[in-house]
């Protein structure tokens, strides 16, 4: 239960937009325990065909709404490029000093939460597929059948799978904001403890850097050693700076996880 | 600044290329996604569509209750008012089913089992009581009753064939030239087009099917709108089209529409599209998700003093460093992710390959052949297998076959190029394994 325990709590620091948008694990995994347990052998074809309606549906969840997504940050996108570009103009011919600072301050902000938002939807297409693997290995587990393999092959050609787009408007968002935001030098790392906390203390319920840590903390926590692993089981997470991301909700008075 | 500049410039290098190479081929599509549909021969009967139909209705109302508001365009409530209809007309439930499970349902004392278990049970004894619609539940039987008597060797196909089944055509009923898909086969072709030149990629538009409004092709549906995927080469497009009518308020999406001239797009996309690029330059938030979590204005208050403690700009630099963070490992994830995949399904594939080597050569019975066949399918092997994949059960056979006894003449040249492509198989997955970190250990652990 321990992947849906976390998918669960992922889902609870989620968007409140996002929330139902998630798979739905757990009803998955009861559908599988009814098909193995209640159902003579003889209607597992039909009971098969129902759980891959099942899977479908969510699937096409997932694409309506990725795909929902992908669109709004690709306005987005342009419209930041757009407003940099006439700040920047602005700014060259006669502005003041204070307007370029304010508005550039307003600019800062958005893009890093787009950056976030962005990044946070890479992360939801991941989950979601991490939760399908699995819940077609239990399938498989617990009917004897043969359905992941050539099912995950469909998954993986997915549109809520295919973030080629979605990757790369991440990494130019993360360039302009290398730009945008000036470089400063590196802070040591307990005061860094003691922002991060701050930061997810005083941050808006939901906010993205909370979800962000919880992401990474799930991420790392899923890919702990498991007692099913197999040769389609990921390897632990090396999380850089590991100890300081789980040192913000040590600090903070509100748990993340 | 000036490194800014630079920076704005080559931005917009990246985006300008020509709106007018965009042709998109929806018309294709159609050919290649009707044809698979047409193969399997579904009748699609009013009686099994409105079966199979009530799912999406079951899903939307108790799994995923809230997600119809906030998805712009697809679910038709009148679709679903409709649905809750059909289930009180029902057949009657089997006496003995519907008895164990409404005791699964009061133990459970959980709302969303329920639904899985009634859609169950219809979906179950529907054949026993109508047998009109039998034909579609049939012949899905067909397809994995064939499956489960491992009578198909060729498992990539029998998925096609399984998606396919429960994926009804649609586009037979509604008589729409628009490509109307189901969702999982429309983004096929877009896949494996998108391994070919970038720039086909772009152009290509998917326009996803939505089912559930296709599945009461009465009067109270509303006019389909299929979703299909931006691009920023689209979005720019877009948005000259726009300037040139005079900017977002007054550019009309008919107007955008002719300008864009680009084939498969439909006024709904334009008009959605419009909408959206109104919203995001009037309330330059990041998306409604950010608008969502705007907090109240104390609160906000409070924020913004303890955040001065730390500074804005050292907040937002931890903040990007952490997504960056996020970023990074989910790439790493998915990459191996694909990988793991990539390499089953090649194990998969040899596996086939080797059966049907051992079957062409008649079959001839040795204790070689049978170990190496026996974990083929896992339909003759119980699910009690341990939870062992079928690339754990062939590495055991692997060296089980290795150390065998001496084979017969025939055999052994075939055994042995076996065991050597295995071998191969093996070394790749090891180095695969080692370079994405795994022990040595889990290795020995594996083939103990």
């Amino acid at each position: 239960m321990k992947f849906g325990k976390r998918l669960k709590q992922q889902i609870e620091e989620t968007f409140p937009t996002w929330r139902d948008q998630f798979l739905c694990y757990k009803e998955l995994k009861k559908l599988i325990k009814l098909i193995s347990s209640a159902l003579p052998p003889t209607k597992y074809g039909k009971a098969k065909a129902e759980f891959v309606y099942m899977l479908n549906n969510e699937i096409n969840k997932f694409n309506v709404f990725f795909m929902e997504q992908e669109e709004d940050f690709i306005i987005c996108h342009k419209e930041l490029q757009q407003r940099i570009k006439t700040v920047m103009d602005k700014w060259s011919s006669n502005g003041s000093r204070t307007e370029y600072t304010d508005e550039m301050a307003e600019i800062r902000n958005d893009i890093v939460d787009f950056h976030g938002e962005m990044v946070l939807l890479e992360n939801y297409s991941n989950i979601n597929f991490t939760g399908l693997a699995k819940i077609l290995k239990k399938y498989d587990k617990r009917t004897g059948g043969l359905l992941r393999l050539p099912f995950i092959q469909k998954v993986l050609k997915q549109p809520f799978f295919t973030i080629d787009l979605v990757s790369k408007l991440v990494k130019e968002c993360g360039n302009i904001i290398d730009e945008v935001l000036f470089p400063i030098e590196e802070d040591k790392e307990e005061t860094k403890e003691q922002k991060g906390a701050i930061m997810v203390a005083t941050e808006p319920v939901k906010g993205i850097f909370r979800n962000t840590v919880v992401a990474l903390l799930t991420m790392e926590e899923i890919r702990r050693v498991s007692s099913t692993k197999d040769h389609f089981s990921l390897p632990p997470l090396n999380l850089p700076h590991s100890h300081l991301i789980h040192s913000f909700q040590l600090n903070s008075p509100i748990p993340i996880l | 600044m000036p490194s800014s500049f630079l920076a704005l410039t080559s931005f917009k290098d990246k985006y300008s290329t020509s709106p007018s190479s965009f042709q998109v081929s929806s018309g294709r599509e159609v050919m290649e996604n009707s044809a698979p549909l047409q193969e399997s021969s579904l009748a699609p009967s009013n009686g099994t569509l409105g079966n199979s139909s009530l799912s999406p209705s079951i899903v939307t109302d108790h799994m995923c209750a809230s997600a119809l508001p906030h998805v712009q365009h697809s679910h038709n409530p009148a679709f679903i008012s409709q649905s809750s209809r059909d289930l009180a007309s029902l057949p009657p439930l089997d006496a003995s089913f519907s008895q164990s499970t409404a005791s699964l349902i009061r133990t459970q004392g959980n709302k969303d089992v329920s639904w899985s278990l009634d859609r169950l049970q219809m979906f179950l004894d529907l054949p026993e009581n109508t047998p009109a619609p039998n034909q579609l539940v049939e012949s899905s039987t067909g397809v994995l009753a064939s499956e489960d008597h491992n009578k198909k060797t060729n498992w990539q196909e029998w998925a096609d064939d399984l998606i396919n089944v429960v994926d009804p055509d649609w586009s037979k009923i509604l008589d729409n030239t628009n490509v109307l898909n189901p969702r999982v086969e429309v983004p096929k072709p877009s896949g494996d087009i998108s391994k070919q030149q970038p720039q086909f990629h772009q152009n290509q538009l998917v326009p996803h099917g939505e089912f559930s409004s296709h599945a009461y092709p009465s009067s109270t549906a509303p006019p389909t709108k299929p979703r299909m995927r931006w691009t920023p080469e689209l979005h720019e497009a877009f948005l000259e089209a726009v300037n040139q009518l005079g900017g977002s308020e007054r550019a009309t999406p008919k107007g955008i529409l002719k300008l864009m001239n680009v084939e498969g797009l439909t006024i709904y996309h334009v008009k959605s599209h419009l909408q959206k690029y109104r919203t995001a330059r009037y309330m330059p938030e990041t998306s409604e998700g950010t608008s969502e979590k705007r907090i109240t204005s104390i609160e906000e208050m409070k924020s913004i003093d303890l955040k001065t403690s730390i500074g804005i700009t050292e907040a937002l630099r931890l903040q990007v460093e952490v997504q960056k963070q996020l970023h990074e490992q989910l790439e790493i994830q998915r990459n191996l992710q694909l990988r793991i995949e990539e390499q089953g399904r090649y194990l998969q594939m040899m596996f086939e390959k080797q059966k049907k080597v051992e079957d062409e050569k008649g079959g001839v019975p040795s204790s070689a052949s049978d170990d190496l066949l026996a974990p083929l399918p896992g339909s003759k092997h119980p699910p009690c297998n341990n939870g062992k994949s079928d690339s754990e059960a062939l590495e055991q056979d692997h060296s089980r076959t290795g150390i065998g006894p001496g084979n017969a003449g025939t055999n052994e040249d075939k055994s042995s190029s076996g065991v050597s492509t295995k071998q191969k198989m093996l070394e790749t997955e090891s180095t695969v394994h080692d370079e994405s970190g795994f022990s040595v250990s889990k290795r020995a652990r594996t083939e103990k």
